[in-house]
């Protein structure tokens, strides 16, 4: 049963041309899409194309990448679509395949090394509380949006990546930490790094 | 109680401290102050990062105009191209170890001992507003493109649901190597059929010299320094060659490509040449017409038929042209002996360059002018019905282009947007596909691939004012949505505007060749597109 609440749960905004698919709820579409229907898998391409383009795009950082990226995630839909239980929400199940795809490319990229270095729990609590309230609470206009945007996407990729993962994919540590390869406190740890250093670098900005 | 650090607070907005600590915070926040401050601060700050991650940057939407996913089929595409370019060049074995480039030399723009002259004359009349020679090519082949995508059409419209691009491509491409069937292949130095010998089958042909004494049944097609028929070919000619020359009888058609032609012998229906100088001597005989480019033509013998040429130098007649004859170069002569047995049309550079001598018979009207002086066309009613019909069949070819290959239309028409990108790369193609298609047939994979490129060179200048025109529509009407609908509608506008600035003299040619060369760029742009694993495919 949740697994069917899930499924239907509603995603993004729809564009683009009127088809008859368009009126069919998620889960109609998503057990289409598992029987081959072309039509199905095309309609999640045009619900979600966005979606996985843009965490591609922040996690790897290059628009290219981020299109080869998406199309792969797309052509590897077609075969795990099947696998696809409902256990979790579709889009967050996706923005997962889509997740690993990317730590591949990045992987790819750097040749074999390993490219998300644990880092000292204990490190980051040292700055512990009482630090000043963070200066991104404030971020309101589209144009500070944007500057947040730049900003995330020059962090290094051990920042960026499970920074974006989280908050864009809003996938929990957990699944995180499984992706990357790392402990959950790892992962914490990471996440906390970018934001202080996402801050700081904002921080002579926004005075 | 001590207060909590920064990190726990975070973990508790992002929901990921375990529930007992969830706890221990919240029973601590209901008397701390200071961490209740932190913890709004923190999860204003998630807020806010999440908030703006969520705004995609400007460029995304440009992605999602692409529906459907398209390089599944890319792939099948690539893997039947494959599958086709494997079996071209299985077939072509044959010809490995070809070593005729010295034939074909006089056509590259690289080499010195090559006379180049053609590809500059070439230049002189695109800028002289010339550009009717390749839009004659284009024609034919768009015709047949137009045939093509028609059958195509109508197999997928009789199957229904035969939609995948692979499928659409496997027919094209078969349709386009059917040449490579059915095929014997000779190639040496010397390539004769001896008078005494018959080829059943159609003949291909390469060597330093191919010479035809006997009969060749089927069509043929000959490579070579020379290329000589003094026998019989009973199907269609197809020659690239320095040098040209039948003095027998071809029953079928000819179309050559040499730097020059002699007919001296008989051809039964038409010849569609490309040379640098193109010869009918007195004893030979055309059953029908004659279309040609070529730097310098000389007709003494006897055409039945209609005559159409376009010069960068001189053409002389002195023999006999049974209906009009349409010229346009630098200069005309009709000798004494020169009959025309319709109408004369002629574009010469000064009308003291006409010269037509008085036993000179022209059953029809003369019709002679400047180049330049272009106005009086518009004033012929035929003039605006051939524009139309040629303005309706590129709106057919547009439409059902898109039909059948929607993506990548539209993904070539868009790329006629990367500007200076696409018009190098236009002018690169344009200069250096014949170069390539020339070094293909000689050396790699071999002859049916060189055609099918030919093909689609020609294909793609003649759909390159579709895909500008498409662009250029898009540009003025804005269309909100990217319907078919307003694809079409802005095709329409735009082959309007290219049409009409197309006869603006001198710019107008130049104007043609910048949208042959951006509609050819922006198709090699796609075509690189869409065999990259990109999703623009």
């Amino acid at each position: 049963m949740d697994a069917k609440r899930n499924m239907a749960k509603e995603p993004q905004p729809r564009e683009g041309e009127t088809r008859q698919m368009e009126g069919l709820g998620l889960e109609n579409v998503i057990e289409r899409a598992q029987g081959h229907d072309e039509d199905a898998l095309g309609e999640l391409y045009r619900r979600y194309v966005r979606r996985v383009f843009g965490l591609c795009r922040y996690m790897l950082n290059s628009r290219e990448g981020a299109e080869d990226a998406t199309s792969e995630v797309f052509l590897k839909l077609q075969r795990s679509i099947a696998s696809y239980d409902g256990s979790i929400p579709f889009p967050r199940w996706l923005l997962r395949v889509a997740g690993n795809q990317c730590i591949d490319a990045l992987r790819r990229r750097q040749r074999g090394l390993k490219v998300f270095v644990e880092v000292e729990d204990g490190a980051v609590v040292a700055e512990a509380a009482g630090s000043e309230p963070s200066p991104l609470g404030a971020v309101i206009s589209t144009q500070e949006r944007a500057q947040v945007r730049d900003t995330v996407a020059r962090l290094p990729e051990n920042y960026r990546v499970p920074l974006v993962l989280r908050y864009y994919g809003e996938l929990s540590y957990d699944e995180i930490a499984q992706q990357l390869g790392l402990e959950k406190n790892n992962v914490a740890a990471l996440i906390f790094r970018a934001k202080q250093e996402l801050r700081r670098r904002l921080a002579p900005r926004s005075k | 109680m001590e207060c909590y650090s920064e990190q726990t607070c975070a973990l508790a907005v992002d929901g990921e401290l375990a529930a007992d600590e969830a706890q221990r915070l919240r029973d601590h926040l209901a008397t701390c102050r200071r961490c209740r401050e932190l913890l709004d601060a923190l999860r204003a700050e998630s807020r806010a990062l999440s908030e703006s991650l969520h705004e995609l940057p400007e460029e995304a939407p440009g992605l999602a105009g692409f529906s459907h996913l398209r390089r599944s089929w890319v792939r099948g595409d690539l893997a039947v191209m494959a599958a086709v370019l494997a079996l071209g060049s299985i077939s072509s074995i044959w010809f490995d170890g070809l070593s005729i480039p010295a034939a074909l030399e006089w056509f590259s723009p690289f080499s010195s001992s090559g006379r180049t002259n053609l590809i500059f004359s070439f230049f002189d009349h695109f800028v002289l507003g010339g550009t009717a020679m390749l839009t004659d090519y284009a024609a034919v082949v768009g015709f047949l493109s137009l045939l093509l995508l028609l059958g195509a059409g109508a197999l997928m419209l009789g199957r229904g649901r035969l939609r995948q691009l692979g499928l659409r491509l496997l027919i094209v491409l078969l349709a386009l190597s059917l040449p490579s069937l059915a095929l014997e292949r000779r190639h040496a130095d010397f390539v004769t059929v001896p008078a005494s010998e018959t080829v059943d089958d159609t003949l291909v042909a390469a060597g330093n010299t191919v010479r035809i004494e006997g009969v060749v049944n089927g069509d043929m097609i000959a490579f070579g320094r020379t290329v000589e028929v003094r026998g019989t070919v009973k199907g269609d000619l197809l020659s690239f060659a320095k040098r040209t020359v039948v003095s027998g009888t071809v029953e079928g058609r000819i179309y050559t490509f040499s730097e020059s032609f002699d007919l001296d012998g008989q051809l039964a229906h038409s010849l569609y040449g490309f040379a640098q100088s193109l010869r009918v001597d007195d004893r030979g005989h055309v059953g029908e017409g004659i279309v040609a480019a070529a730097g310098d033509v000389n007709i003494e013998g006897e055409v039945n038929r209609s005559v159409d040429i376009l010069t960068s130098g001189n053409a002389d007649v002195s023999g006999s042209i049974g209906r009009d004859l349409t010229m346009s170069g630098v200069s005309l002569t009709l000798t004494n002996t020169a009959r025309v047995g319709g109408n004369l049309s002629a574009r010469v550079r000064q009308l003291s360059e006409a010269h037509i001598a008085d036993g000179a018979t022209i059953a029809g009207k003369r019709d002679i002018q400047v180049q330049q002086a272009k106005k009086s066309q518009f004033a012929r009613p035929r003039f605006y019905f051939h524009q139309a019909v040629w303005f309706a069949a590129a709106m057919l070819v547009g439409w059902l282009g898109l039909l059948l290959f929607p993506g990548f239309f539209r993904g070539t028409t868009q790329a006629v947007g990367s500007g200076w990108l696409s018009l190098g790369l236009g002018v690169g193609l344009l200069a250096g596909v014949p170069v390539v298609m020339v070094v293909v047939a000689i050396t790699l994979v071999g002859i049916p691939i060189s055609l099918m490129l030919f093909a689609v060179y020609l294909a793609a200048i003649y759909l390159a004012k579709v895909w500008v025109g498409a662009f250029l529509g898009r540009i003025l009407l804005k269309p909100s949505g990217a319907t078919k609908g307003d694809w079409l509608l802005g095709l329409l506008v735009g082959l309007l505007i290219l049409t009409i600035v197309g006869f603006i003299p001198y710019l107008g040619g130049l104007i043609r060749l910048g949208v042959v060369c951006l509609g050819l760029g922006a198709f090699g742009l796609q075509l690189y597109r869409a065999s990259r694993p990109a999703i623009t495919a």
